[in-house]
């Protein structure tokens, strides 16, 4: 009897995924906007060369720390006469792009450790790496960023790289979490005594059934890496010069606090408002698919 | 209780080495010179200088004697000596580390402060209008970059209130109203996270304690809600509350770091920012790992109140 339930439940979920989104708009509307200026961020991201209505190098002479609305410029120009919010959605595209990055590499690393780890959960394998991954824990994220990003010099690709040693650890615990629950399951018994392999088993049988969880992960840890990459740009070891960043747009806002307001006003709004997003996203997401959380 | 303590500190102190581990073999794989980077500026340096000073500073060694050298120091609490200046690194960070500490356990106390009440409030009137705003403001309190927050704050009390937080730094045995002055600001800055995630997480658990069993029949037993809230449930509901503060205490000091140098505070990171600059390495490994030990050892401390919340756990971590 209960097998049939689950079985019909099962068939009935199936041809749902199309309307899963219409569900998560109903039940989840913080969820629903938060996934809305998401899109909105990855569209203006992808598409600044086209939307942004100046190049963000260019500098103006004319119009040097006009406040927005002058000279034709919407959110006003910087010290050197380049047009803010230009340079805000270039911004936009850079943090999209290290945040993409950094998540798919540190994720992958993440990912194989914390699954590897669960699967030979208690075992001398589990015990290494999860003492490796307390230890990364353990220095403060900003710390062990400006050490890797300085001693690697500023680069985009070194800036992914220190931002990945964020996401490691946090992935890893998911997934290993996740893995411990999933390694007790009827079907990986079934796999095991039909001889599957180990690689196989994790690969078909676990990975699939601990994606979930990570979507919810990777959510509040892309608001994690905003903020970080911001910070490294912010103390200047993070995006080097030319290519514009909401962090060293910042920074450069710093000296003209009291001048020129909006140069640190804009790119902090704009990059405040992604990060929210992101974690209103995380959040709906998990009471989305946490049924207990449904109050 | 004093056998789950001992287990906890020994388990920290692992980790701490590990952390000092990974960290001096990061610093040594990775390609940079210290020497060159030290002597590029001065005029005619020749290749038998940069030798001698390489050898000087034990640079030309193998990696692993080096550690040796390294490990040996750091259980004798020597971090070995600055490339920069020559002085003991242990004596640099503890000259630095006070301010790093006021401002970290100001910016906990402002989060505590305000957090806990926040979160009771928001609990107890759960589902209103007050409950809807309190949460709407937490999930923002922990989107705000604290620089940025930081520099918001700078700019708009200078705007509309004219003023502007004291430029030099004034150590707080010289004045404490001038420090007190000074620190505000950063401390504000970077316990609005603290802050949000403390009422979120109390708020949820006081809400779950508050449906259970056990607050039923004390409630049914004609307890006022006042004595309900903070006597019974407030204790059981304290647990994630430190959990969040463990936590917290990495985003804190890495806050630190970044608001140092916005407000031009001598601590440990205005320190390590140097050292990474000149590739002090000396300097950068005794930092982190002084960051690595504030961090596990708050965390163990938080373990130990646990069990001091919830005799569970102690016995619990006692057997096993």
């Amino acid at each position: 009897m209960s097998i049939a339930i689950s079985g019909t439940a099962r068939a009935a979920r199936r041809p749902k995924t199309r309307s899963g989104l219409v569900r998560f708009t109903t039940e989840q509307p913080l969820g629903a906007i938060a996934l809305f200026l998401i899109t909105l961020f990855v569209v203006v991201a992808v598409l600044a060369p086209w939307i942004a209505p100046y190049d963000p190098l260019a500098q103006d002479r004319v119009n040097l720390l006009t406040p927005p609305g002058v000279g034709g410029h919407p959110a006003g120009t910087d010290e050197l006469g380049r047009d803010v919010l230009s340079r805000s959605l270039y911004g936009a595209r850079t943090s999209l792009l290290i945040a993409v990055a950094t998540l798919a590499l540190g994720g992958a690393i993440g990912l194989v450790i914390g699954v590897v780890s669960g699967y030979f959960g208690g075992t001398w394998v589990d015990s290494v790496l999860q003492r490796i991954m307390d230890a990364l824990m353990a220095i403060p994220s900003i710390v062990l960023l400006l050490f890797v990003a300085a001693l690697l010099g500023p680069s985009v690709r070194n800036t992914v790289i220190a931002l990945s040693l964020l996401v490691i650890p946090s992935i890893n615990r998911v997934a290993r979490g996740e893995m411990l629950r999933i390694r007790e399951e009827p079907y990986v018994e079934a796999a095991r005594s039909v001889g599957c392999s180990t690689p196989r088993i994790l690969l078909r049988y676990g990975l699939p059934n601990l994606m979930a969880p990570l979507f919810v992960m990777g959510s509040l840890l892309f608001a994690v890496i905003l903020i970080a990459e911001s910070a490294l740009s912010f103390l200047g070891i993070g995006t080097p010069p030319p290519t514009p960043s909401w962090g060293r747009m910042l920074s450069e806002g710093r000296s003209q606090l009291e001048i020129a307001p909006w140069m640190t006003v804009v790119p902090g709004l704009i990059l405040s408002v992604s990060v929210l997003a992101f974690n209103l996203l995380g959040d709906a997401m998990r009471d989305f698919l946490d049924p207990k959380q449904r109050r | 209780m004093l056998l789950y303590a001992g287990r906890r500190l020994t388990y920290g102190l692992l980790v701490l080495a590990l952390v000092a581990t990974l960290v001096f073999l990061i610093i040594r794989l990775i390609p940079g010179d210290a020497v060159r980077l030290q002597l590029a500026d001065a005029p005619g340096v020749t290749q038998a200088q940069i030798d001698q000073r390489t050898a000087e500073l034990g640079l030309d060694e193998p990696v692993l004697t080096q550690f040796g050298h390294f490990v040996s120091g750091l259980v004798q609490g020597d971090l070995g000596t600055s490339f920069d200046d020559e002085r003991p690194v242990t004596t640099k960070i503890l000259e630095r580390l006070p301010a790093t500490l006021e401002l970290g356990l100001l910016a906990i106390l402002f989060g505590v402060l305000l957090g806990v009440p926040f979160g009771m409030l928001s609990a107890i009137r759960h589902h209103s209008i007050i409950d809807n705003v309190m949460r709407f403001l937490a999930v923002i309190g922990m989107s705000l970059p604290n620089f940025w927050l930081a520099l918001l704050l700078i700019t708009f009390l200078a705007l509309w209130f004219g003023w502007s937080p004291p430029l030099v730094y004034v150590s707080p045995t010289e004045d404490l109203g001038q420090n007190l002055v000074h620190m505000l600001l950063p401390a504000i800055a970077l316990g609005a996270a603290t802050m949000a995630s403390i009422a979120r997480m109390l708020r949820s658990s006081l809400l779950e304690v508050l449906g259970s069993n056990f607050i039923r029949t004390i409630r049914s037993r004609g307890a006022s809600e006042r004595v309900v809230v903070l006597k019974h449930a407030g204790r059981s509901s304290m647990i994630p509350v430190f959990t969040v503060l463990g936590l917290q205490v990495g985003h804190i000091l890495g806050g630190t770091v970044i608001l140092e140098r916005i407000f031009a505070i001598p601590g440990m990171g205005s320190l390590i920012f140097e050292a990474v600059g000149q590739r002090d390495y000396p300097v950068i490994l005794g930092c982190v790992i002084f960051y690595g030990a504030i961090f596990i050892l708050v965390n163990v401390v938080v373990d130990l109140l646990y069990a001091v919340i919830d005799p569970r756990i102690r016995y619990e971590g006692a057997s096993a």
